[in-house]
């Protein structure tokens, strides 16, 4: 029996080709998950090994507070003076001391334009003699505020060379310096940008009150770490200011900085395995139709090995084991192919200025996961259809004619039709509000339950939908048109499950869709509604520098210049929470938001406003008081009002005056500047004004109301093609699974073409029925995808109004265009089983047995 | 049986073979599947060819019908020279001029019976002549189940769907692959009786392959095949006189077979034909 399989197998390898490559597809995702994770996580490791490479540290007490995103991790560190640097030195053992100064800077490349990578970002940092990860290549340290050093990497993303001139933007001012050396830096940068300065210059520009937070220390020859952190430590005892601080070996650091990134690493990998898992969910319609349709061309031969005496079980074990084989072949092909993919996307970051590390890991892991997933995917597809060949009764051998039926059992349909209602009930409870609680949850429930239960009613409707989608090809193309339609329809359950694997992919990129569309009209509803402001001011490094903001501020014509500040490193209550300060006034002037409770006048008193969506889970209310942490200081206020705006993302915003108690300016961000002309001022030219103001600062775009909009929309579009390009696999796999059913059922109908060729269809006509056929099949999965993610995703702006969802967009002409594409791609598809099917000789097609 | 009737020039016959040669293989394995046929088919008559298992006759048909490449001579039909046709000639071929009926799988399982009908004629995209339509499916005896799907029609019903399609669009020839192979005996009564009435009615040549005596009976004429040539015909045959000729020539074959061991084939071969009077085209190629 293993023979038989086998050999079935390699006799018909042409068969079993495009499941293999289905699965190759789907583990290679997997596969490439992972090694980009080993890859990108030792990386990191080299980042933090090579940077962090001081013996002790001593480091700003964390402040107290839980939560935190998976980003950053903790809430921020208090600051210590930067003079505990010499009691440092003095400690026994110590051969140098380090304080890290740095901060956010820009720097103007050769181009004249802001030298900036997609991601990583452009830091300045303070050169300390001491400091052993770092040294000169060329030229020589920088001295003073005219001068700086750029590393290797940032040296040639900038074009610039040493003795060239340029232009900084440090601390909110534009400074012109000069380039007059090139730093090498241990570890790989992985695209961030790392100017190096003066040490008095980063001092002034980044920890200007003398404030640091973090001091690295360097032993002597023969000092373990340990003892160079007690012997620290023993020295700054006695010091006061000395409790906001505390002393790590160089290894506990190095340790807490692997922590965060793996954290990071773990969300971006869960997130890409979620893509590959719905690649390999769709590669199991291809692998199970495949053999359902193999069994049913094999019916005979399966009914004479029973009635030569082979058990079902035999039977059964032949099949999947044929399904194994297909399986482990494609994983290992995938396990190369995710390989592959790896070290292209290696080539393209290093194109993109982002260096990962050389290796590419494959372990055993990674190996075995894939292979054992692609094996798994592969049995549980070919169960059913085994299952059917295993009880094939012997007597069929005798038979001519290979009898199936087709259609979907009661038992499916039933079943289908009960979860659809449940999930349709399920879902219009969670949008008509009627069910309070959890509605995103109760709506993602529903969403999984209507996608499940059509996929089992699919075979159900095929014939009355189909019917109406080839109506125009069976009145335009007689005879074509019928025969095609015929053909997609007699076989309900094939078309379901080829169209079904389309329908899964294109129902997300519908969703995706809809989901972008509402989210950017409802920010241009946001901002049509609430913003007041003539012209708004953002840069594209989230900080727009304070110099310009002043300079603005003495424009004729203006009567508020409002910038809002932001701070992420803050705890409110004991919870990390970004906290964001706006001057007084803001909230009556420029941002006329809707009031729940309170007055925002209150900023006047030095009292706080809190957003609604925050306020009343945690029953907050007017008159309470909340401690809000920060870098800075600590600070109690009181709750004068409470809001409910898209327009902010934060829970809590302080005026100004109260901000600065707290957050730490060296690492606040200026996110937007609102600016509100006086009545009758000439807009145009305070535009004009505010431009050439900002030219110089290289990254600040000035903006009106719609372009603010568009900017969004335009981010919202980006991670739109993120989405689209992770979802594009599962729809070329699905293609494939098209392809895969043409092919075989065009062998499986092989007399009957043979009868049509014969009757005297040309080979243009009969490839004009193929492909017409793999245009339905793609139309149909592309249907019911739209209209099922569509569908779903326009019950999301209700059930999340309150995250900011206003507006419900259905955008007709993407979805228009994914409909174009679908006929596109089934025409595609239809070219090589066509093209197959043309040349089938007549004659042997008419005796084929 | 008397010799084969070739008409001089090929006039007044529809369909015409010439020396037709047909060779499978090459070299040791070559097989002469056809042995220089020459043979000539009119309108208006119902022509049956006969003869043991490997004697031919399908590929004869094979290849006066274009579905299969010629080695040597010529075919014609309705005027057309077919061994010199293209694939794409040989489409229209059998688009427009011929029609066919198989012993099996000759129906499109997901078209009606009036659809099966029509094909022909929707594929030229020809307009299909209502009156005639009519007319052959009377005579088909299917009015009412013009709409059925193959799947709900019986086995002889089926067959006559398909001779209907190969009638209606007025083909020079149909070919009819063994028709009635897989019927039952009243339902090939059906199928034969509908042939013959449209030979004798409507005007159409009909060449029949089969291995039925009975079958043959329906014939006007029955060509005899025997190892790639053509060594007999019969007009007006009835059961038992086809019967009689295919003992003829499996005696023939007997003894042909004992001689060509005991070496003495020519001498064998005069003492066959002198002894049943059996006609044996020879010579003309």
């Amino acid at each position: 029996m293993t023979r038989v399989a086998l050999r079935g197998i390699r006799s018909h390898l042409g068969r079993f080709l495009l499941s293999i490559l289905a699965v190759l597809l789907g583990v290679g995702f997997v596969a490439g998950t992972f090694s980009l994770r080993a890859m990108m996580s030792a990386t990191f490791d080299d980042i933090v090994e090579s940077g962090t490479n001081a013996d002790t540290y001593v480091q700003g007490t964390k402040i107290e507070a839980t939560g935190g995103d998976a980003m950053t991790g903790f809430a921020g560190a208090q600051q210590f003076p930067i003079e505990m640097v010499d009691v440092i030195a003095e400690a026994d053992g110590v051969a140098g001391v380090v304080p890290d100064v740095s901060g956010s800077i820009v720097l103007v490349g050769a181009d004249g334009t802001a030298v900036m990578s997609n991601g990583p970002p452009s830091f300045g940092m303070g050169l300390a003699p001491d400091e052993t990860a770092i040294w000169m290549a060329d030229g020589r340290e920088p001295t003073g505020p005219g001068e700086i050093a750029l590393e290797t990497a940032a040296l040639e993303s900038s074009g610039l060379a040493v003795g060239d001139t340029t232009t900084v933007v440090l601390a909110g001012e534009i400074r012109e310096v000069e380039v007059v050396g090139e730093v090498g830096f241990a570890a790989p940068m992985a695209g961030a940008i790392m100017v190096g300065l003066d040490m008095e210059t980063a001092m002034a520009a980044y920890a200007p009150d003398g404030m640091v937070d973090l001091v690295g220390v360097y032993a002597e020859d023969g000092v373990s770490q340990t003892e160079l952190a007690s012997s620290v430590e023993a020295t700054l005892a006695g010091v006061p200011g000395t409790d906001s601080v505390e002393v790590l070996t160089g290894d506990q650091m190095r340790d807490d900085g692997r922590e965060q990134w793996q954290s990071m690493l773990g969300f971006i990998s869960t997130f890409l395995l979620v893509f590959a898992g719905i690649a390999l969910f769709v590669g199991t319609f291809i692998i199970s139709n495949t053999f359902a349709m193999v069994v049913r061309q094999r019916q005979r031969e399966f009914a004479m090995l029973r009635a030569v005496g082979a058990s079902p079980s035999q039977v059964f074990a032949s099949v999947l084991g044929q399904a194994a084989v297909i399986g482990v072949v494609g994983s290992l092909l995938g396990v190369g192919a995710g390989v592959g993919l790896v070290a292209g996307l290696q080539q393209i970051f290093a194109g993109m200025g982002m260096e990962l590390s050389g290796r590419i890991p494959l372990d055993g892991f990674t190996i075995a996961i894939s292979v054992i997933t692609g094996t798994l995917v592969s049995l549980v597809a070919a169960v059913v259809p085994a299952r059917k060949a295993a009880l094939t009764a012997p007597v069929e051998a005798m038979r001519d004619d290979v009898v199936s039926h087709d259609r979907a059992s009661r038992w499916r349909t039933a079943a289908g039709a009960v979860l659809l209602v449940g999930g349709l009930v399920a879902v219009a409870a969670a949008a008509t509000g009627v069910i309070e609680d959890n509605r995103p949850s109760l709506l993602g429930v529903g969403a999984g339950a209507i996608v499940i239960s059509v996929l089992m009613l699919a075979p159900t409707i095929v014939p009355a939908v189909l019917g109406v989608l080839a109506a125009p090809a069976v009145r335009g193309m007689r005879p074509l048109g019928g025969l095609a339609k015929g053909n997609v329809t007699r076989h309900p359950k094939r078309t379901a499950s080829t169209a079904g694997a389309l329908m899964v992919g294109m129902a997300l990129v519908g969703a995706a869709s809809v989901l972008a569309a509402s989210a950017q009209a409802s920010v241009r509803d946001v901002v049509d509604n609430e913003s007041q402001a003539d012209l708004l001011l953002q840069s594209a490094t989230w900080d727009v520098p304070a110099e310009l903001v002043s300079e603005v501020a003495t424009l004729d014509g203006l009567r508020r210049v409002d910038p809002l500040r932001v701070a992420y490193t803050t705890a409110v209550d004991g919870e990390v929470t970004p906290v964001v300060g706006a001057p007084v006034g803001f909230f009556d002037a420029t941002l006329t938001v809707p009031v729940v409770d309170g007055a925002t006048a209150a900023m006047a008193d030095g009292q706080a406003v809190v957003q609604e969506l925050a306020a009343e889970p945690k029953g907050w209310e007017v008159g309470d008081t909340l401690t809000v942490a920060g870098s800075v200081g600590t600070v109690d206020v009181t709750i004068g009002a409470v809001i409910d705006s898209r327009a902010i993302g934060a829970s809590v915003i302080l005026p100004d005056a109260v901000y600065d108690t707290v957050a730490d300016p060296t690492s606040t961000m200026t996110d937007t500047v609102f600016l509100l002309a006086e009545p009758g001022a000439d807009i145009a030219q305070i535009r004009d004004q505010v431009t050439e103001l900002a030219a110089p600062y290289v990254v600040v775009s000035v903006m009106d109301g719609e372009e603010f909009g568009d900017a969004i929309a335009e981010q919202v579009n980006q991670m739109l093609v993120i989405l689209y390009a992770l979802l594009g696999l599962s729809i070329v796999i699905a293609v494939l699974g098209i392809v895969n059913t043409l092919a075989l059922s065009i062998s499986e109908r092989t007399r009957e073409i043979g009868l049509l060729r014969a009757v005297g269809l040309g080979r243009l006509q009969l490839a004009g029925v193929v492909t017409i056929e793999s245009v339905l099949t793609a139309v149909f999965g592309t249907v019911l995808g739209i209209g099922v993610g569509a569908g779903l995703a326009a019950t999301m702006p209700t059930v999340f109004r309150d995250e900011g969802f206003t507006a419900l967009v259905i955008p007709w002409g993407p979805l228009g265009a994914l409909l174009g594409l679908a006929v596109v791609v089934g025409a595609l598809a239809a070219v090589w089983p066509a093209v197959r099917a043309a040349r089938m000789d007549v004659l042997e097609a008419i005796a084929y047995e | 049986m008397r010799p084969v009737t070739v008409y001089p020039r090929g006039e007044g016959a529809i369909a015409s073979a010439r020396g037709l040669v047909k060779v499978y293989g090459s070299g040791e394995t070559a097989v002469r599947a056809l042995d220089g046929v020459d043979v000539d088919f009119a309108r208006g008559e119902l022509t049956a060819i006969m003869g043991p298992s490997g004697s031919g006759k399908s590929t004869l048909m094979h290849c006066m019908a274009g579905l299969d490449t010629l080695t040597g001579g010529t075919v014609v039909i309705d005027g057309e020279d077919v061994g010199r046709m293209n694939q794409r000639g040989l489409t229209k071929l059998r688009r427009d001029r011929l029609g066919f009926v198989f012993q099996a799988y000759n129906l499109i399982p997901t078209l009606t019976a009036e659809e099966n009908i029509t094909l022909p004629l929707d594929i030229a995209r020809r307009p299909v002549d209502r009156a005639w339509f009519d007319l052959v499916v009377d005579a088909v005896g299917l009015g009412d189940r013009l709409d059925h799907r193959p799947s709900e029609l019986s086995g002889g019903q089926q067959q006559r769907v398909a001779c209907a399609r190969a009638l209606v669009s007025r083909p020079a020839v149909v070919f009819a692959d063994e028709p009635t192979g897989n019927l039952d005996s009243r339902s090939s009564g059906e199928v034969l009786e509908f042939l013959r009435h449209s030979v004798d009615e409507l005007g159409q040549a009909i060449v029949m392959v089969t291995h039925d005596p009975s079958a043959a009976s329906y014939a006007h004429r029955v060509v005899f095949l025997d190892d790639g040539r053509l060594v007999g015909e019969i007009l007006e045959p009835t059961a038992e006189s086809v019967l009689d000729a295919l003992r003829e020539l499996g005696v023939g074959r007997r003894d042909r077979a004992d001689l060509v061991g005991a070496g003495a084939v020519a001498g064998a071969a005069s003492a066959i034909v002198a002894g049943n009077g059996v006609g044996v085209l020879g010579g003309r190629r």
